[in-house]
């Protein structure tokens, strides 16, 4: 099977912008392209992850974007999964990279959030529920999670203030992430005394509206060496999985969905979770980061919620592993489509040594990224990543 | 016991009409007279709401209706203070996933205000019809469906 890469990526800013979908795909693409041919003379074919139509009235972004990046006559079509959206398509550029149907293939995000405010987002989102059970009862998104956070809280001795934490930590690395939408850090004091939106979440709780493209190039090794890139990162595992929709059906504090599927990626890269250096893992809410990190192998049961923590602080059974090293979703921002990439985005720059010197971690070699859409594990892709040479 | 209990699954594609009750509008219409309606996998015991066709716990298709519980307890609870927009003008609302009796659970509003209700409260479902105003919010073919919320026992 030939191995799949990460040749080149390139986003937008993420945040609140006057540019549409298409004009941020198009920052994205002009980073990821510097310097090399034309995507027309690379590009067999394209995926691109995207939420809503709500947002834009616009469907077909496959043709889009293809259109846009130039691209003429090639498969290209969008993949619909809430905020797992964006892993979905890099698996399946990695699966076609990976299967040899083609070379090199294009996996983009976009996501156009804030065109209609809080109340646009949060009636968009809601259409991820289910429609005969939980849209019917007015749930949100916050209040889905707040769901599986009061579970948590009652179940562990973890508290709000654990939770705060990791926000503060993910807005400590978001302040050294230049791609990232709040570069200032925060305190657990800020967090505390944030307004409740679905209690126990507070505001800081909880990641932002955002609008952002990503992209990344994966081809396989000939297309590397044609190109004359240096430094990939090789893509050794690509698992995804769905659950019960509804999210009343499922277990609130085991995320079963992500511990199929990273036990999955980790088997075919031939790794375990403690081989992991860093890891993106969907912190759209701060009791995510918490949940995944369990679920991913990292932490024991009921103790992720100490994923702020320095690793000689952590509680016994917990790897060494950094959490959401941009910033992640609750700082660098959720784009909703584009998120997945976004992660990817990051293990690039960890994985090469690129990232801003202040959040670099040293020697990374291995990155797992966690991406989930619906509520939890409604659907979850993974992603293990190794630094090309490993 | 109703003529949408008891029900096997069908095994003809003609049988899952509208009447059906591993139909939505089969499962909202016997909601309306007041059962709260499962498929009853004969393989695992899941207790799937609404009916459907194959079981999520095991995939098996031996599955047959059944009326739920309407008394259960409180598994988890949240308020929603931002809210979508068909239910702004009833901010702020508690929401809580309930454990019926059976074991089934099933997400819903309960008519309680946040700081009263607690993990394991026993509460009980409440089905009514739609509000006009409830009706117009909804999709053509969800006009009718009646509303289902909890309340404290």
């Amino acid at each position: 099977m030939p191995d799949a890469h990460i040749v080149s990526v390139g986003t937008s800013p993420f945040g609140r912008t006057d540019l549409t979908g298409r004009d941020l795909f198009s920052v994205a693409i002009t980073e990821a392209f510097a310097g090399l041919p034309d995507p027309a003379a690379v590009v067999d074919a394209l995926y691109v992850g995207n939420q809503s139509e709500a947002y834009e009235h616009q469907i077909m972004y496959g043709s889009l974007l293809a259109e846009w990046a130039g691209l003429r006559h090639v498969p290209a079509e969008r993949v619909e999964g809430c905020a797992a959206a964006g892993a979905l398509a890099l698996r399946h550029a990695v699966d076609d990279v990976r299967s040899g149907r083609h070379d090199a293939v294009l996996a983009c995000g976009v996501e156009k959030m804030t065109a209609g405010g809080t109340a646009g987002a949060t009636n968009a989102l809601s259409a991820a529920f289910d429609r005969a059970t939980e849209q019917r009862s007015g749930v949100t998104a916050p209040s889905q999670y707040a769901l599986l956070a009061q579970r948590y809280l009652h179940e562990t001795d973890a508290t709000e203030a654990d939770l705060a934490a990791i926000a503060v930590k993910n807005h400590a690395n978001a302040a050294v992430n230049p791609r990232a939408m709040f570069q200032s850090e925060t305190t657990v004091e800020t967090v505390l005394e944030s307004a409740y939106i679905a209690p126990p979440l507070k505001l800081f709780d909880c990641a932002p509206v955002t609008d952002g493209a990503a992209v990344a190039l994966i081809a396989a090794e000939h297309v590397v060496d044609e190109l004359g890139v240096a430094d990939t990162v090789r893509v050794t595992g690509a698992a995804a999985g769905a659950n019960n929709l509804a999210v009343a059906d499922r277990n609130l504090t085991v995320i079963e969905g992500a511990a199929a599927v990273t036990t999955e990626a980790y088997a075919q890269a031939g790794i375990d979770a403690a081989d992991v250096d860093i890891a993106e893992v969907h912190d759209a809410f701060t009791v995510c980061e918490a949940l995944l990190a369990e679920a991913a192998g990292f932490a024991p049961h009921g103790r992720g919620y100490e994923s702020a923590l320095a690793p000689a602080e952590r509680s016994e059974g917990w790897t060494d592993v950094a959490l959401s090293t941009s910033g992640g979703l609750k700082a660098r921002g959720h784009p909703i489509g584009a998120t997945g990439i976004a992660q990817a985005v990051e293990a690039f720059e960890q994985l090469t040594g690129t990232a801003h010197p202040d959040r670099q971690v040293a020697g990374a070699e291995t990155a797992l990224l966690v991406n989930e859409g619906g509520v939890a594990d409604a659907v979850t892709a993974a992603h293990v990543l190794t630094v090309a040479g490993a | 016991m109703s003529e949408y209990t008891g029900v096997p699954r069908p095994t003809a594609p003609a049988e899952l009409t509208s009447d059906s009750p591993y139909t939505l509008p089969g499962f909202f219409a016997a909601l309306a007279e007041g059962e709260l309606l499962a498929a009853v996998c004969a393989d695992c015991e899941t207790r799937l709401i609404p009916p459907r066709t194959a079981c999520y716990g095991c995939g098996g298709r031996d599955l047959t209706t059944a009326a739920e519980p309407h008394t259960g307890t409180v598994v988890s609870y949240t308020e929603v203070r931002t809210a979508p927009p068909a239910f702004a003008d009833r901010v702020p609302y508690t929401v809580a996933i309930v454990a019926l009796d059976s074991g089934a659970k099933l997400t819903g509003r309960l008519t309680a205000a946040y700081d009263a209700v607690a993990i394991d409260m026993p509460v009980r479902l409440v089905v009514r019809a739609p509000t006009a105003a409830e009706a117009e919010l909804g999709l053509s073919y969800e006009t009718a469906w009646p509303v289902h919320t909890f309340e404290p026992v």
